[in-house]
């Protein structure tokens, strides 16, 4: 054989072992893959997948519950991830374009129109959940709130947390002007901008203290401090053909209210409060601003911000101000877990199991998570444990005697809209009737497409 | 005759044979050989862009036709979409705040950039080191620059402590309809202009210095001087920087959404972001397609124009 020859046999016999050895290995790692998943079917392990948002209490407290029906249930692993609350919604938007949404989530209720009317959600079984019927079911939840987890008699979402906003007060500074915290918290829209007048400290334009802030750094705080002056007023976001009608004069009556803290009681500073705050309710925990509404604030929260407030208890939260005295309420929103309808079935039962085990210790969920108030009516509120936390009922009266958020498949469209008609009325004193007039006819124009599909 | 038969008629005898050696078992000639296999070299890429680039982009101009929510299956509509937008007070402001951001921010770039170049392309001491300090704010990530600009630009922000002196009072940089975007624009360009400064620079150094000297002993001043020699010499620069900073300008996102969120009102609301709204916060993506095809219709357009531009000035100093 000559010199050539050989070389030749030599270089095809290697690359006839490479491709060999690349051949063995590919068909070694996917007989190894489909080994595994051949063993896993044999042992029956269910892969589950489920996503929430971040919260420094409730994320934890939803991840040890998982965490804990895993151990129960060793043939079940759950593939747990969350997201930054503002990004769930988009991420499962694309998750569902892209068929990698998780088998269940936590959706925030002003999602569940969305969800539904594109039939991504399954309906749940109320005897897995742990009711004898669905009658048992909704009475053990505030009515609006299972209106909202409900649709054409089937239930779609296991209600978990839900909670209404309060007004929190720096009680020090009440006392550094001559106020009585328990007896002179404003129950008036007037009293408040009163009260804030008082409590804001002002060096020329600039503001050391405002008395009284609305967020106005994104459009759903912008909805939420609206909404429930917008029923208080009487006006409504929607008539009954679905036109947005918060253009009406009550509706102006509620912009009015609205602006009047800056535009006519001077007491807070709207250029000031959008700027640079990473948590809406930071000025108030700094203390330089004397009262804000909020959601229940827990007490880890003030403590990292202002562990002497927490630790002199100069804070107390007190019902929203309303339009008629003392009779106040505030936007309540809150949380379902939901079932993917397009994961199989038996991941969907298994998923039930799960969300009857995690809402099976409601007092745990306080524990771990207060005070965040759960949904549901029975087993907890009257806990000592529960009882013990500092004006507990005050928040628990806020969840029960607050209103909804607007439930519309054009809830986006509408809180953009009513975001930048606030901006440019508190920002750059546009007129009231013509910006709500703008927000009206924007509105109606995402409806009209959303029905025209 | 064929120029095989011609090149084995003139070969010397020994190498007769080299054209059927030449000529793979598929017959191939050597020279269509070797352009196989570089093909084949850069198959892999060509497949990558049509895969994720030309491919979504085709992809997007099919969607700008369709009702699409990102669950359902994508509907036909025609010019639906873009009769839509056609009447959308808030597309049509996103369009004119595209406009002026690119024009407001391209301008800018171009003057700033030259004028840092001119001034570090001096003698000075430390001219050098100067333009490695302000070439630092392209190595910073845009998120934490325009976080920090954010601050700054706060009504009682470092900014308007610096102007307080000078008898200027309260300025709502971000918050303030007609400041806003001009504000956006500033950053804009504090960030990129020294990027181009470097361009400017190179462009500077190739200019022959005999020029110059020559010039000088004409008596020409340095105002002379750059308009004579500097300008013209740097145009083929002057229009880089300009097409590449507007194309640059008009797809940005980040700023304006970090800064101000659009806002106030829609004061700053650019169509990059309405893009991002419409398709991933309202869902609806065919609309989402038909704002993002009226954006590369308007860079098309643009980088087109310019480069028209550009080669008649090329042709007009050849």
């Amino acid at each position: 054989m000559s010199k050539t020859t050989q070389a030749t046999t030599t270089s095809a016999a290697a690359r006839l072992h490479r491709r060999e050895m690349l051949l063995g290995t590919g068909v070694a790692l996917a007989g190894l893959g489909l080994g595994r998943r051949v063993l896993a079917q044999g042992r029956g392990t269910m892969n589950l997948s489920f996503w929430t948002f971040e919260n420094p209490q409730q994320r934890p407290w939803i991840h040890k519950r998982v965490r804990m029906f895993t151990e129960r249930n060793p043939n079940v692993r759950v593939d747990f991830q969350y997201f930054p609350f503002g990004d769930l919604g988009q991420k499962l938007s694309v998750g569902f374009a892209t068929g990698t949404a998780p088998d269940g989530f936590v959706s925030q209720d002003w999602f569940m129109p969305t969800w539904l009317s594109r039939e991504l959600l399954a309906p749940l079984d109320v005897r897995r959940l742990g009711y004898d019927s669905k009658e048992a079911f909704n009475t053990d939840f505030p009515a609006a709130f299972v209106e909202g987890a409900t649709q054409g008699g089937e239930v779609y979402g296991y209600p978990l947390w839900f909670y209404g906003f309060c007004n929190y007060l720096n009680t020090k500074h009440f006392r550094e002007v001559g106020l009585d915290a328990e007896r002179d918290w404003p129950q008036d829209w007037e009293q408040l901008g009163e009260v804030a007048r008082r409590l804001t400290i002002r060096d020329g334009e600039r503001f050391q203290r405002q008395g009284f802030k609305f967020a106005m750094h994104a459009a759903q705080w912008t909805m939420i401090h609206l909404n429930a002056i917008v029923h208080q007023c009487g006006a409504k976001w929607f008539d009954d053909q679905g036109r947005c009608v918060i253009n009406s004069e009550a509706g102006q009556r509620a912009m009015t209210i609205r602006a009047s803290i800056a535009r006519q009681y001077g007491a807070e500073d709207p250029a000031d409060t959008i700027a640079t705050n990473p948590l809406p309710m930071m000025d108030w925990l700094r203390e330089r601003c004397s009262m804000f509404l909020n959601h229940p604030i827990p007490p880890a929260a003030i403590i990292s911000q202002n562990p002497r407030m927490q630790e002199e208890g100069y804070y107390r939260p007190v019902q929203y101000p309303g339009v008629q005295r003392g009779r106040g309420y505030s936007t309540t929103y809150g949380f379902n877990l939901v079932v993917n309808a397009r994961a199989p079935r038996e991941r969907q039962e298994m998923l039930q199991e799960m969300y009857r085990f995690m809402m099976s210790d409601p007092a745990d969920a306080w524990a771990d998570a207060a005070p965040f108030p759960l949904a549901r009516k029975s087993g907890w509120a009257d806990n000592p444990a529960v009882q013990a936390f500092p004006h507990v009922n005050e928040i628990i009266k806020a969840r029960d005697e607050g209103v909804l958020l607007p439930r519309s498949t054009v809830y986006n469209e509408l809180a953009d809209q009513v975001h930048r008609g606030v901006q440019r009325i508190m920002l750059n004193r546009a007129d009231i009737k013509e910006t709500l007039d703008a927000i009206a006819a924007a509105v109606d124009r995402a409806s009209e497409r959303a029905r025209r599909g | 005759m064929s120029q095989a038969s011609l090149s084995q008629a003139t070969a010397p005898a020994g190498q007769q044979e080299i054209p059927a050696r030449r000529r793979t078992r598929l017959g191939l000639r050597y020279g269509r050989r070797l352009q196989l296999i570089g093909f084949a070299f850069v198959l892999p890429t060509l497949l990558f862009f049509a895969a994720f680039k030309f491919g979504p982009m085709l992809w997007a101009v099919e969607l700008s036709f369709t009702s699409f929510d990102m669950v359902s299956t994508p509907d036909w509509v025609g010019l639906e979409n873009y009769e839509r937008l056609a009447e959308d007070p808030v597309f049509r402001a996103s369009l004119v705040n595209t406009f002026v951001y690119i024009a407001g921010s391209t301008v800018l770039i171009a003057l700033v950039g030259l004028g840092l170049a001119l001034a570090i392309n001096t003698s000075v001491p430390g001219a050098r080191a100067c333009m490695a300090v302000m070439f630092l704010t392209n190595l910073m990530p845009i998120i934490a620059v325009t976080l920090v600009w954010r601050f700054l630009l706060h009504p009682f922000g470092l900014v308007n402590q610096l102007l307080a002196p000078f008898g200027v009072g309260r300025m709502d940089w971000l918050t303030d309809e007609d400041l806003a975007m001009p504000a956006i624009i500033a950053v804009t360009a504090w960030r990129f202009a020294p990027y181009f400064m470097v361009v400017y620079l190179a462009g500077l150094l190739a200019i022959p210095r005999d020029y110059y000297e020559a010039a000088e002993i004409d008596g020409a001043g340095a105002i002379r001087r750059f308009l004579h020699i500097t300008l013209p010499l740097l145009m083929p620069t002057i229009f880089f920087v300009v097409v590449v900073s507007a194309l640059l300008s008009s797809r940005i996102f980040l700023m304006p959404y970090i800064m101000t969120g659009g806002g106030p009102g829609d004061a700053t609301r650019v169509l990059s972001m309405l893009i991002y709204e419409t398709g991933f916060s309202y869902m609806k993506m065919g609309e989402a397609a038909a704002i993002s095809v009226v954006l590369f219709a308007i860079m098309l357009v643009f980088t087109v124009l310019q480069m028209r531009i550009f080669m008649r000035n090329e042709r007009g100093l050849a």
